[in-house]
């Protein structure tokens, strides 16, 4: 040890004894590596760039022989079939149809039932981490969320078939125990982590003073929250639903195994014990099962770019909630 | 008045928030305790010798001796049980009865010509016998009893035949005496009923001890009986009671019944000589199947036969290893580095701007919109048309790739600016102040991120369902170009297992096995993770 401290002494007063201008060789190599270097490291950053790019590109093109097969005509003919009609036999091998309104239909069903369950406990969860527990209560509910998001989405589709499906068939006598009301239970506990993390983050950063003005006029704490904290917190809280969101739209797994994996929209439309097919789900049946470079094959691809468009979307209006928030925090 | 509704509304507020949080929690438990539990039962189990000797056939452990000895004991009181059956199920099914005899009168015809019998005796002795054939066919064949005893009768007149001591007439003689034993017990006009119960009984036996000694099957989940003692539970419980419709009390609607089937009023078996068989299986089940308490934790380990029948998830968790650690050497470089220029060289300018939004694109993408992108883009064109562990990992890595730079960006930035101030003031360059100084100090913080990456990727299934993931499939040949080979992985296991695979419905302790090992794996990860922050955060408050 003590030789080595010697050694780098030594080495380090070497360099301090040479003359402190560099010869142009040196300065010239320090340069090129410095800007080398810079570009290496940028050039690997926007490997993520690229990656988007590539994603967008090749989804886009998988589904292109889809859409413009024939004529102009034939593409509005195309689109409006794939976007309004409600048959969807991709595999019928005289007359298939590509109506997939009932697939979108279902993944709006299972999102919007997921999210009516997971943003009330999502938000009284995160105002009860933020304002209501103590500080050793939230230092237990933290791991504990960290948990119920890191469990893998294959598993709590097999939940969903093996333990929850047989219970609503058994005990709730639904006729069939893969329905809307199951994959939405299932999803409103995958979303609600994303949801309470999102949430509390953005009711933590409403700072004291608005909090502490509302008790001094008065106000209860359930007030002080509904009134004043959450409004204030609203920007970062809408973020906070529409990542929650993005998680049960995007959902694969869970949605495939326990929705039923029927095309049909559920009538009458309240009926929540029924089967339906989302987007991801027919994506992840069906590509097993068709033969490359063909319609089925194509579509499924044109189902990814719906699917890849939406979640765009909703990313950008959720990154602009945010940056507002953001701005809303700073100016006060 | 109104501060107290106020009041109340404030303590309601109070309450169910914090039920929302109690509802999270037991929605956790509510998932966690029965996947974990009966996954448990996967690996802690009371074996059966069934279960030894399919450990030993399929991959050779265990001692072959005690194996035999045990297996020779077991058989033993198998024995008396299959004895019982065999003696009913011969007057059930008189086909074999009937083969039997007419296999008697032609050895009785090969025994008098190998003894060179003159040809008018041979003809005599032919006829008498075939006489004898007939009424015993006759008496098999028919249901009425008083003709049964009729047709025996007529053959034990011959009993007392001298002539015939010795040859295979006499053995004709015997079998009659045996058939009116059981001729006296059964009920014959029920013996279409008695056949197809017979046929219940003797597949649960089968499903209980596995073949008969002897017989061989060609499928290894035939070749055994039941090797666990709950499933042992089950098949004795089928097997000795029956389920049948009666009308309800009310006379209303058919109720479902459960009968023992040697009940002395409603068994189907009642008063046969099959009625004790029951008991005696119950009896000594303990001595036919030797149950022990078993830790398998080769589980983890072992192969499987097909549909995971029999046999363990080794490939599984080798497949999610390799997939993981692939994925971790394609995003973990990558992602670190653009933390590290995201936080130390790049200013606030619009390309920046742009690769933020791209990352943040990136980790809302839908997983399985990854997996039709490695489909499109990775299978394609980066490994020849080959769906393989490469194609597979790449697209893993890119799911996770935003996931690193997140929580390395965030690591880097919490390092504080005090450290690298300091390191600046001794001297060194902005790339030696990172590598020495801020790396390692951020070093658990981006480790806490490569953990939660690594569970999330050995969870996804989407993304690896359509570029290299494999439901069955042999284990990568190391020896090969393993990269270019797909690949078992647990989480795509966990799907195929409970939606996909009719065979491993019937072993519901694989199907939980599997989970639970996704479970484990994922939870144990995590529980890493925490604990190094908590850690982390630890060092952090104390300077």
């Amino acid at each position: 040890m003590a030789n080595i401290t010697a050694d780098k002494e030594k080495t380090a007063a070497a360099g301090f004894n040479r003359p402190l201008r560099l010869t142009v060789t040196e300065d010239l190599r320090g340069f090129i590596a410095v800007k080398v270097g810079h570009s290496l490291l940028f050039l690997t950053t926007f490997v993520s760039v690229v990656a988007v790019f590539l994603i967008f590109f090749f989804v886009i093109k998988e589904a292109i022989p889809f859409l413009f097969k024939g004529g102009l005509s034939e593409f509005w003919a195309r689109m409006s079939e794939f976007s309004t009609s409600l048959n969807w036999y991709p595999h019928n091998e005289e007359h298939p149809e590509f109506g997939a309104l009932t697939i979108f239909v279902a993944s709006l069903y299972v999102t919007v039932c997921s999210l009516l369950i997971a943003v009330p406990v999502g938000l009284l969860a995160a105002i009860f981490l933020s304002d209501i527990a103590p500080f050793g209560l939230r230092q237990v509910c933290k791991p504990v969320i960290e948990i119920l998001a890191a469990i893998p989405s294959v598993a709590y589709g097999v939940f969903a078939v093996m333990v929850v499906a047989p219970w609503m068939q058994n005990k709730l006598g639904f006729s069939t125990g893969t329905n809307v009301l199951n994959a939405s239970l299932i999803l409103s506990l995958m979303a609600l982590p994303t949801i309470i993390s999102v949430a509390e983050d953005a009711l933590s950063a409403i700072g004291r003073e608005i909090r502490e003005a509302s008790y001094g006029l008065g106000a209860t704490r359930a007030e002080t929250m509904i009134k004043v904290v959450l409004p204030a917190a609203h920007s970062g809280i809408i973020a906070a639903v529409i990542l929650g969101m993005m998680r049960a739209i995007g959902e694969t797994m869970v949605v495939w195994m326990a929705s039923g994996q029927s095309a049909q929209i559920p009538s009458p439309w309240w009926d929540l014990s029924q089967s339906v097919r989302t987007m991801t789900g027919t994506i992840a049946q069906e590509m097993g099962e068709v033969a490359k470079d063909t319609d089925p094959y194509y579509v499924l691809f044109a189902i990814g770019v719906v699917l890849l468009i939406f979640t765009f979307i909703l990313n950008m209006i959720s990154e602009f909630f945010m940056s507002r928030f953001k701005k809303t925090v700073r100016g006060h | 008045m109104r501060i107290q509704i106020r009041q109340t509304w404030n303590h309601l507020f109070t309450v169910f928030s914090s039920m929302s949080v109690v509802l999270m929690v037991a929605a956790l438990l509510l998932f966690l305790v029965p996947m974990l539990g009966k996954g448990m039962s996967a690996v802690f189990f009371r074996g059966t010798v069934e279960f030894r000797k399919m450990q030993h056939d399929l991959y050779g452990l265990g001692s072959e001796s005690t194996l035999q000895k045990e297996i020779a004991a077991t058989q033993a009181a198998r024995d008396d049980i299959y004895a019982i059956f065999d003696r009913f199920s011969r007057g059930i099914d008189t086909d074999l009865l009937a083969g039997e005899a007419k296999r008697l009168y032609r050895d009785h015809g090969d025994e008098l010509r190998y003894q060179n019998v003159p040809k008018d005796e041979y003809t005599a002795l032919r006829k008498q016998a075939k006489g004898i054939r007939n009424h015993l066919m006759d008496a098999f064949e028919s249901v009425d009893k008083a003709e049964i005893f009729e047709h025996l009768d007529a053959v034990e007149a011959f009993k007392s035949d001298a002539s015939l001591k010795g040859t295979s007439v006499e053995k004709l003689i015997a079998m009659a005496a045996d058939y009116r034993n059981i001729a006296e017990t059964v009920d014959f006009s029920k013996r279409a009923d008695y056949a197809e119960e017979l046929d219940a009984v003797e597949e649960e036996l089968f499903r209980l001890f596995g073949p008969r000694p002897g017989v061989e099957r060609a499928l290894a989940m035939e070749s055994y009986g039941a090797t666990r003692w709950d499933v042992v539970q089950k098949h004795l419980h089928q097997l000795v009671w029956q389920e049948s419709w009666v009308l309800s009390e009310d006379g209303q609607q058919m109720v479902q019944k459960q009968v023992r089937r040697d009940d002395p009023k409603e068994g189907s078996f009642a008063g046969t000589q099959l009625a004790p068989m029951f008991a005696l299986v119950e009896e000594t089940v303990s001595e036919t199947l030797r149950p022990r308490r078993t830790f398998y934790w080769r589980y983890f380990v072992q192969d499987s036969t097909p549909g995971h029948y029999f046999g363990g998830v080794g490939p599984e968790i080798l497949g999610t290893l390799l997939l993981t650690v692939l994925a971790m050497c394609f995003a973990v470089p990558l992602g670190v580095i653009s933390a590290a220029y995201l936080v130390e060289y790049a200013g606030e300018n619009w390309v920046i701007k742009i690769i933020r939004v791209c990352i943040n694109t990136l980790a809302g993408v839908p997983s399985i919109v990854y997996g039709l992108f490695g489909l499109a883009f990775f299978v394609e064109y980066v490994t020849a048309k080959q769906k393989c562990i490469t194609s597979a990992s790449m697209t893993l890595a890119l799911l996770v790739l935003p996931v690193i730079i997140r929580a390395s960006e965030e690591a880097i930035r919490a390092v504080p600016r005090t450290y690298r101030e300091a390191a600046m003031g001794l001297g060194a360059g902005k790339f030696r102040t990172f590598a020495t100084v801020t790396l390692p100090a951020a070093g658990p913080g981006i480790l806490t991120g490569i953990i939660l990456s690594l569970s999330r990727a050995a969870g996804e299934t989407a993304p690896i369902l359509f570029a290299g993931a494999v439901a069955l499939g042999p284990i990568p040949d190391f020896a090969g170009k393993w990269w270019f080979q797909p690949t078992r992985a647990l989480s795509y296991g966990c799907h195929d297992i409970t939606v996909g695979d009719k065979l491993a419905m019937m072993v519901p302790h694989n199907q939980y096995g599997m989970v639970m090992t996704l479970i484990l794996l994922v939870l144990c990860l995590n529980i890493v993770a925490i604990v190094i922050r908590s850690r982390m955060s630890k060092k952090l408050r104390g300077y």
